[in-house]
């Protein structure tokens, strides 16, 4: 009897299989939302993006914009008003035609908060005034006009130039949706009982909160020839032990998000491979010059060459991170200057440069570490203590503190803030202004001078508003090369790492290819 | 009887009222404003200020308190501040799993604990007696995490036999309309034999996680209850007149051990629709408790206090019913 039951029971766990026909991938969370536009989170968006296209798609495994629905843009001399070709000929999965009308009636949504098609109970549509100074009616909208020109043309007008624009728009927030799709369903629109219509290729079949989410080959899919499997299953198995559970007993073909402690225990699996996603991300130790020991330049750099960063990263990522100075990710190199190279580690010189700005005996330091894991911090405790002996070494007294994370978040910005804190940022889209502008563009709302006001640095605030405004791409390079140098030698935020995001496949998962950018279109992947 | 239930009844008002009060306060006394927790280290003050005037976090706390249970007083639970889904909504699609597993893990606890009880009893200091004693304290300190995982690793991973979690095979899952929530039921209503497998074979390892505890603590309380009955003059007057031992157990002491044991079985019951969060959260299981964890986690006060307030009412009404099973099981208690 006992022997039957398991018999049955196994029977009903092993089922059918599901061949070579479906990907199931474990995803980390439940979207919020498969409506674009309106979500910031990265749960949200890994399945869009297989819904959905952009009008500028990036080149596999880099930040490089290339076509995707537009299939070419350019900007007016000025560099305000950007043109942008749609890709003709292209339906969305219920089999109405994308063109410019149709991506017009996406933007306005996003940008105008009148628009009557917005969902506004909800009222987020957040990303875009972030990502482009303000929604329709503000000051400081970027975006002045959207028009149609002809049934495959687009124009931005702009109020200022705004070279980051076809990577800005290009990112995954921005998928284009059907418009006839978003009006039948109104409200419902992109939620568990609506649906979800985009040009991608994969259209929605169904979703089941908490559990599955079923997707199916775009029969009306542009790309000849992808996606190359016929249908992809979003398992949702929030708990990472638990997901690494499912990918050994082979009920996920892939998956995210996989604890950097878990690296060894894939490499000595048979059935799986570990899979890097390029760092997009940096953490960052911030020195703030409120405290008075901070405000002079040379006590920053003497912490920056004091802490063994390279130590650190090889104890806490081992091959899931790198340093390297820059305060952009690798994947950003066209940006970064050759100029700059890591401080040395030595500690005998920065305590040396130590005395000579007048603190022979160190000083006390309140150094915060946060207490959540972030992809850029997995252990924030741990890395913390470790800074906290490297500063031992110099003289500098550290006192570790935390707090609670909204409360960590909150109290970094009031005046004088934290004396030194840890933190990070993963970036939006591959362009630097988006890791440059949020750190240090005057006034810095969390760092502080001596005397409590929001630091304002003048000439580098300049340099930013000049690298945001330029349209020529070579210049552009040289001006954030030197802000690069800048940032560098002020030593206000330490680069202590750019962390790879871990994933895991099976090994019969063929052609996975993941993005800096933190989502990609699964329409390679095959399972063999 | 009736005049009992419903004083009993109307007596429950204050008490949930009581929780919806300390629900908020709790919630309150989180160090930190929600708004700068839901969007990260990149939102600006700007933006938490305007989720801070969205989320009413601006006005008064006792201002805040009463909005939020005049809505309760509606039936309205509120809206989920990360995904804008009403919580009643949410919850109600959710309680089924909760409940479904709950009541798998009270059918093991019962099954395996209670047996595990009486042999002990009836067999006092032998062997059987210490070995079950001392699983049954392995069993409550058994941090429930880790038994899951050591589970799934074992019977699922390793052995293959059980799935690693969620509700539903994946192909299984492809097209599934759930008509009641209840899988098990749906199952059988669809007199699909091969669907109820599957649905079982999903259940037995969070059921198990989830049932180790009580099941532990019903064996424990299971033998005290049983020595006591044997011990009494009843059950010797009953082996003097011959009868069989099996019925001298079973009809003569365990009916009247009962008592202390139906009482346990209700409360852990309670105790589970709560305490799922940590078994739902390593088995994937879409309930109630991997909800409330994840609206702890998220900062998502409607769906902390709407949920908490759910589970709470769900507790003291199971407590009420299981008052007044004890008449059935003793004619000697009287309700007043």
């Amino acid at each position: 009897m006992k022997r039957t039951l398991i018999g049955i029971l196994a029977v009903g766990a092993l089922g059918l299989g599901l061949g070579q026909k479906t990907l199931v991938f474990g995803h980390n969370g439940e979207p919020v939302s498969l409506e674009p536009g309106n979500i910031t989170d990265g749960i949200s968006i890994y399945v869009q993006r297989q819904i959905y296209d952009t009008l500028v798609d990036f080149k596999p495994g880099t930040t490089e914009p290339v076509a995707g629905l537009a299939v070419s843009w350019f900007a007016s001399q000025d560099g305000k008003v950007w043109t942008f070709r749609l890709r003709q000929g292209v339906k969305f999965q219920d089999g109405t035609d994308l063109d410019a009308e149709a991506v017009k009636f996406n933007v306005e949504r996003w940008w105008d908060p009148k628009n009557p098609t917005r969902i506004d109970a909800a009222a987020r549509y957040e990303i875009w005034p972030k990502l482009f100074g303000g929604s329709k009616g503000e000051a400081g909208s970027l975006l002045k006009e959207v028009q149609v020109v002809d049934k495959y043309t687009i124009r931005f007008v702009l109020t200022r130039p705004f070279p980051a624009f076809p990577a800005a728009i290009g990112s995954g927030y921005f998928g284009i949706a059907s418009p006839s799709a978003i009006k039948k369903d109104g409200a419902k629109y992109g939620s568990p009982t609506g649906s979800a219509v985009g040009t991608g290729p994969y259209r929605l079949v169904e979703w089941r909160p908490g559990d599955q989410i079923v997707l199916e080959k775009n029969p009306y899919y542009w790309k000849k020839g992808y996606p190359k499997t016929e249908r992809v299953v979003f398992k949702i198995i929030k708990d990472p032990a638990a997901r690494l559970a499912a990918l050994k007993a082979g009920t996920i073909d892939f998956t995210t998000d996989i604890p950097p402690a878990n690296l060894k225990d894939i490499e000595s699996d048979p059935n799986l491979n570990a899979v890097f996603r390029p760092s997009f991300n940096v953490g960052y130790l911030a020195l703030n010059p409120s405290h008075k020991p901070l405000a002079d330049v040379r006590v920053r750099q003497a912490i920056a060459m004091a802490i063994n960063k390279k130590a650190i990263v090889q104890a806490f990522w081992g091959k899931l991170g790198v340093t390297d100075g820059h305060f952009t990710p690798p994947s950003m190199k066209a940006y970064q200057s050759p100029k700059v190279t890591d401080y040395e580690y030595n500690p005998q010189k920065a305590k040396q440069i130590l005395a000579e700005a007048g603190y022979p005996n160190g000083f006390d330091l309140e150094l915060w570490y946060m207490p959540v894991s972030r992809p850029y911090f997995p252990t924030p405790k741990e890395i913390a203590e470790a800074m906290a002996a490297d500063l031992s070494a110099i003289g500098i007294r550290v006192k570790l503190q935390t707090k609670d994370w909204a409360a960590y978040l909150a109290d970094r910005r009031k005046a004088p803030g934290f004396q030194a804190y840890m933190l990070g940022w993963t970036g939006d889209y591959g362009d630097p202004q988006n890791f440059y502008d949020p750190h240090f563009a005057s006034p810095i709302t969390d760092l502080f001078d001596a005397s409590g006001k929001p630091l304002d640095l003048k000439e580098l605030n300049d340099l930013l508003v000049k690298g945001a405004t330029t349209s020529s791409a070579e210049e552009r390079k040289k001006i954030y090369q030197q802000v690069d140098e800048t940032t560098f030698e002020l030593a206000l935020r330490v680069p202590i790492v750019h962390s790879q995001p871990l994933l895991a496949k099976r090994k019969n998962i063929a052609g996975w290819v993941p993005s800096p950018l933190g989502s990609e279109s699964f329409e390679t992947i095959e399972k063999r | 009887m009736w005049s009992y239930f419903l004083r009993r009844l109307v007596g429950l008002v204050p008490v949930l009222f009581g929780i919806t009060l300390l629900v908020f306060l709790f919630l309150k006394l989180i160090p930190g404003d929600p708004a700068v927790a839901i969007l990260g280290e990149r939102g600006t003050p700007e933006q938490v200020e305007a989720l801070r005037e969205k989320l009413g976090l601006n006005r008064p706390l006792p201002e805040q308190y009463l909005a939020f249970v005049r809505r309760v007083l509606t039936g309205d639970l509120g809206v989920s501040a990360v995904s804008t889904i009403p919580v009643g909504e949410e919850l109600k699609r959710r309680w089924p799993a909760t409940f479904e597993l709950a009541l798998a893990a009270t059918l093991v606890a019962v099954l395996l604990g209670i047996p595990a009880g009486i042999l002990a009893a009836i067999r006092k200091n032998t062997l059987w007696d210490n070995l079950s004693m001392s699983l049954s304290l392995v069993g409550v300190s058994m941090p429930v995490f880790w038994l899951g995982l050591l589970l799934v690793y074992l019977f699922a991973v390793h052995l293959h036999w059980l799935p690693t979690g969620g509700r539903l095979s994946t192909e299984a899952g492809i097209g599934f309309k759930p008509l009641t929530g209840f899988y098990v039921l749906d199952a059988l209503l669809r007199g699909d034999f091969r669907l109820l497998a599957d649905v079982l074979a999903h259940l037995v390892l969070p059921a198990l996680t989830l049932g180790t505890i009580p099941l532990a603590i019903l064996a424990r309380i299971t033998r005290s209850a049983m020595l006591e009955v044997l011990s009494q003059d009843y059950v010797r007057t009953a082996r003097a007149k011959g009868l069989a031992e099996r019925q001298v157990i079973l009809k003569h002491a365990f009916k009247n051990a009962l008592l202390p044991v139906v009482t346990v079985v209700g409360l852990q019951f309670g105790t589970l629709l709560g305490g799922a969060i940590l078994t739902e959260t390593i088995f994937s299981w879409p309930g109630i408790g991997s909800y409330i964890y994840e609206g702890i986690l998220n900062r998502d006060y409607p769906v902390v206090q709407s949920g908490v307030l759910v589970v709470a009412l769900a507790f003291v009404l199971i407590n009420l019913l299981v008052d007044l099973s004890y008449a059935l099981l003793d004619p000697r208690i009287q309700y007043r």
